[in-house]
């Protein structure tokens, strides 16, 4: 996607819808935006059918405010609330078979990197916790063992939301949900330790309850996958449908869990932390 | 009738921790007038940003 690509030719002009005429006139493309000036620029994403205070709708709209090039970024996401607003949002954005989003992304970035040899197209990608923890969690280690340069970005809800609360391997032991009626039985999956340990050269845990947080991670990491390798995201958006708490206190809750499962982490190798000090 | 939020503007500072919470894009903006002004159509009416605003400038409300 480019300014280019999505100005429209004189005839359409005045019959395109005003989000098509903002996005062109005030959107992110070729110009540079981060959480910081949300409220002032165009967002990429539409009206989305999330529920009224859904913790993922806020990570993925953190997230999307923060992509360093969203016109050449393609977003890779799998069953989940996410697809919600990924699917309503202008930056290219593909869905996979559940659990193959990793695959798909090595795919991908491979292909976009023979093809543009000379620019980067970032490949990120924004799935559930289920999406990663559970059923795509061979093909995401995979990738991260193979060293592909692509940022992988959790939606963590501790449940699989859009099935109506089935446990996830990163929900909380003793968590009683919708269809786990007597409490889940083991701890939550340490992916993002697996993250560190399987070849990701940087990682950070944050929460939506700290978005100018989430959005400089996000940022760093797709920056370092460019030039350095696999990168990691795990982002806390709490689901008041399934966790059953009032919508208004989705960013309570986020706050609560950083005193516990949620506090804040970051790993990088020597090499990132050089890199970061010249960006 | 629908929920939404309302503004009060002499309490708004415009900090934009409100914006920075609302889980829909482009509900709240910031003015010329560094306030912060709510598309009602759009507000699903979750109230996450009257809990964060440290001015109590956001009020439950109805159109
Ligand atoms: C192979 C396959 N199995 C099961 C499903 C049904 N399914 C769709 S979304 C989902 C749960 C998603 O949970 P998570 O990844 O945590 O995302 P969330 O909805 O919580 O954001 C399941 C089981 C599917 N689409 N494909
Ligand atoms: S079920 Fe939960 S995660 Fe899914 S849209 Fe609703 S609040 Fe968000
Ligand atoms: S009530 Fe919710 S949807 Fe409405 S403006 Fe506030 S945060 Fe956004
Ligand atoms: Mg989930």
């Amino acid at each position: 996607m480019s300014v280019r690509n999505i100005t429209p030719v004189k005839e359409f002009e005045d019959i395109l819808p005003k989000e098509y005429k903002d996005l062109v006139n005030k959107g992110p493309f070729n110009n540079k935006k981060s959480v910081d000036d949300l409220g002032t620029f165009k967002e990429i994403i539409e009206e989305h059918p999330h529920c009224a205070g859904c913790g993922v709708s806020l990570g993925i709209r953190l997230a999307l405010a923060s992509l360093p090039s969203p016109e050449d970024s393609l977003v890779v996401g799998t069953p989940g609330c996410s697809f919600f607003a990924l699917s309503q949002s202008a930056v290219n954005y593909s869905n996979t078979a559940f659990g193959n989003q990793n695959a798909v992304a090595t795919g991908l970035k491979r292909m976009l990197q023979i093809r543009y040899p000379d620019k980067h197209k970032d490949v990120i990608v924004m799935v559930g916790d289920g999406g990663i923890a559970d059923i795509g969690l061979d093909l995401t280690l995979h990738s991260w063992f193979r060293k592909e340069k692509i940022t992988t970005i959790m939606l963590d809800n501790e449940v699989y939301g859009n099935t109506g609360g089935q446990e996830s391997g990163m929900s909380m032991k003793g968590r009683v949900l919708n269809m786990a009626p007597t409490g889940k039985k083991f701890d939550k999956i340490p992916v993002f330790d697996m993250a560190e340990v399987s070849g990701c050269v940087y990682g950070a845990r944050v929460t939506v309850a700290n978005p100018k947080k989430v959005g400089q991670v996000v940022r760093n990491a797709i920056l370092i996958a460019r030039e350095i390798g696999p990168t990691y995201v795990q982002i806390f958006t709490p689901c008041p449908t399934n966790m059953k708490f009032p919508p208004d206190q989705t960013i309570k809750i986020a706050k609560e869990a950083q005193k516990d499962q949620y506090s804040y982490k970051e790993f990088m190798t020597d090499e990132v932390a050089e890199y970061l000090k010249n960006i | 009738m629908y929920v939404t939020v309302k503004v009060d503007k002499d309490k708004c500072t415009g900090c934009k921790l409100c914006i920075l919470t609302c889980p829909e894009a482009n509900v709240i903006t910031l003015n010329e007038d560094k306030k912060v002004c709510i598309n009602s159509n759009r507000c699903k009416g979750c109230f996450l940003c009257v809990s964060v605003c440290p001015k109590k400038a956001l009020k439950e409300g109805s159109v």
